[in-house]
């Protein structure tokens, strides 16, 4: 459900209103002034013309009767070219409404998108590309009740499952919500398509009923995300089994030949950190971490800490890696990723303190909180970098002597895998005197 | 009757190792680089615990738990062992009893293994 985020992208926001602004200024600006133009003009020569029109009358034509009737003939005629000139604006905006309304119909038509016009009695408009999207031959297909559109269509989630008629998002719309969502629809010929549909009721001053729906198929965005899902669980096989065998058979001879034990050590070392990487490389090349990967469970913190301290002090020689814990501290999350978090945090440390020395990682329990903390006594981070040390890809000694490699991956990671959990990650640091990183989890409920 | 364990690996490497590491820990074991030969292997004699790769050629993991399960229920349990990117969900899905992921240390692969059989042999 939440597999969305290429479509998300690709997508642009519906053109409702598009064409409209630029029609209805020509509107405005032109043809309306002409008019209001031309009655100014009509008034103008309407009031000079009573004013003097008696006057004239009266000094043309003696005859008290002869003026009589001229001065009915003179109302007809006033009355006559007051007609003609309302017909002729009348006339005038009754074209400019009608090119207006074809205008509009003729850019909706030609839409690359999917349009249909919802009331509540169901679909009464729908454009050219609708009509193609779905596969349906004439609009008589389509207009008509929204079940039947469902029956026809059957709108579903991505994962296959129905979506009730009142979750469409035209039927959130008639209840003036805007919506947006990707169904997947089975079009009349029985091909299946994703469609990125929005939907919005239409605002005008009287309320209108009406919901404009906007579709386009993002089927190939879709193809695509899942391609790249399949190439990077084949990637993530393919680099971590070469990885393995090297691993095991370090850990094989090491057993067998224990004087070559420091010599395989690190080269377990070396496998731990590839491995570490192709993972962060792995999560970094999606979009954001799949939530439906996380596996919560509940798991002692301190002992995966503990054993993560052993792992990094068997490999790390030159470091004193001091572990501080009170006891069991339990946690339900995912405990693969909590490790990596914690890994990566570990060997930052080491690495960023290349002269050696102390690293103390501590667990400890605060209010419904629990925290894990890791101190180093190395190069620390100046304080201008600081702000940027979440920043994917950013690695504050880049370009500088200190600079000890990485990929600038493993805190934004770390950070965003805490965040999952409803936990924090921040951290304390000065240059030339080490950083600590911490982070916070919920703890665990007490084990009924 | 020692029932052994039966190791299902797609990389002769790897398979190679686990075979060594488990026999050095004293137990019976058999191989199957695919799903299909490690079904064949299963006809011959119920192992005690099989070790499974999920991704191999022929017949992958996923097909051969639905088919070993078809034919012979839970008769024997299965630890799935991949390179996948989240193992435990891997085992999830074919029902599995427990799960490894690569690359793993060998000493979580024999006491993976001894929490399903106990070392017959010596050397253990």
């Amino acid at each position: 459900m939440e597999h969305t985020g290429l479509a998300a992208v690709t997508k642009r926001p519906a053109p409702q209103g598009g064409p409209a602004p630029a029609v209805r200024s020509r509107w405005w600006r032109g043809p309306s002034w002409m008019a209001a133009r031309l009655v100014a003009i009509y008034a103008v020569v309407g009031i000079l013309w009573i004013a003097f029109s008696d006057v004239a009358l009266e000094l043309l034509v003696t005859d008290p009767a002869a003026r009589d009737s001229l001065q009915t003939l003179k109302g007809g005629f006033y009355v006559l070219a007051t007609s003609i000139l309302l017909y002729l604006l009348v006339r005038g905006g009754q074209r400019r409404l009608v090119t207006l309304g074809t205008e509009i119909r003729a850019a909706v038509e030609s839409m690359a998108d999917g349009v249909l016009v919802i009331d509540s009695s169901g679909i009464v408009e729908a454009n050219r590309a609708a009509l193609d999207l779905l596969g349906v031959a004439s609009k008589r297909d389509l207009l008509g009740p929204i079940e039947d559109f469902a029956d026809r269509f059957r709108p579903r989630t991505l994962e296959g499952t129905p979506i009730p008629l009142s979750e469409l998002p035209s039927a959130l719309a008639l209840h003036g919500v805007r919506a947006t969502r990707e169904t997947l629809l089975r079009r009349a010929d029985g091909t299946e398509m994703v469609a990125s549909t929005s939907a919005a009721p239409v605002v005008t001053p009287e309320s209108s009923g009406l919901v404009i729906a906007v579709f386009r198929d993002v089927s190939a965005a879709h193809r695509l995300e899942s391609m790249r899902d399949e190439f990077l669980a084949t990637a993530a096989h393919e680099l971590k089994t070469p990885l393995a065998v090297v691993k095991a058979y370090a850990q094989l001879v090491q057993r067998r030949v224990p004087a070559e034990a420091p010599a395989l050590t690190v080269v377990q070392r070396q496998v731990d950190r590839m491995t570490r990487l192709v993972q962060h490389l792995l999560d970094a090349s999606r979009l954001r971490l799949d939530p439906s990967s996380f596996v919560f469970e509940r798991f002692d913190l301190a002992a995966l800490l503990a054993e993560l301290v052993s792992r990094q002090g068997a490999t790390s020689p030159a470091h004193q890696i001091a572990l501080s814990a009170d006891g069991p501290v339990p946690v339900r999350g995912d405990r693969d990723r909590i490790a990596r978090v914690i890994s990566s945090l570990l060997d930052n440390a080491v690495r960023f303190s290349p002269q050696g020395g102390p690293v103390k990682a501590r667990v400890a329990r605060s209010g419904g909180e629990v925290e894990v903390s890791v101190a180093d006594e190395g190069l620390g981070i100046p304080a201008d970098r600081q702000d940027r040390v979440f920043e994917r890809y950013y690695r504050a000694h880049a370009g500088t002597p200190d600079d000890y490699g990485g990929l600038g991956l493993s805190l934004e990671l770390s950070r965003e895998i805490v965040v999952r959990h409803g936990g924090r990650m921040w951290f304390e640091s000065a240059s030339g005197q080490g950083s600590t990183f911490h982070f916070s989890l919920p703890a665990a409920a007490e084990e009924t | 009757m020692s029932r052994g364990v039966l190791v299902v690996e797609d990389d002769l490497d790897l398979l190679g190792l686990v075979e060594m590491v488990l026999l050095d820990a004293g137990h019976a074991v058999r191989t199957a680089s695919d799903g299909q030969r490690a079904l064949e292997r299963v006809a011959e004699e119920m192992p005690g615990l099989i070790l499974l790769d999920m991704r191999m050629p022929v017949m992958n993991g996923w097909e051969f738990a639905r088919e070993f399960r078809n034919r012979h229920g839970r008769a024997c349990p299965i630890v799935v062992v991949t390179a996948a990117e989240n193992a435990q969900l891997r085992a999830a899905e074919i029902e599995a009893d427990g799960w490894l992921a690569k690359p793993f240390d060998i000493d979580d692969v024999i006491h993976m293994v001894e929490r399903f059989v106990p070392a017959a042999g010596s050397s253990s």
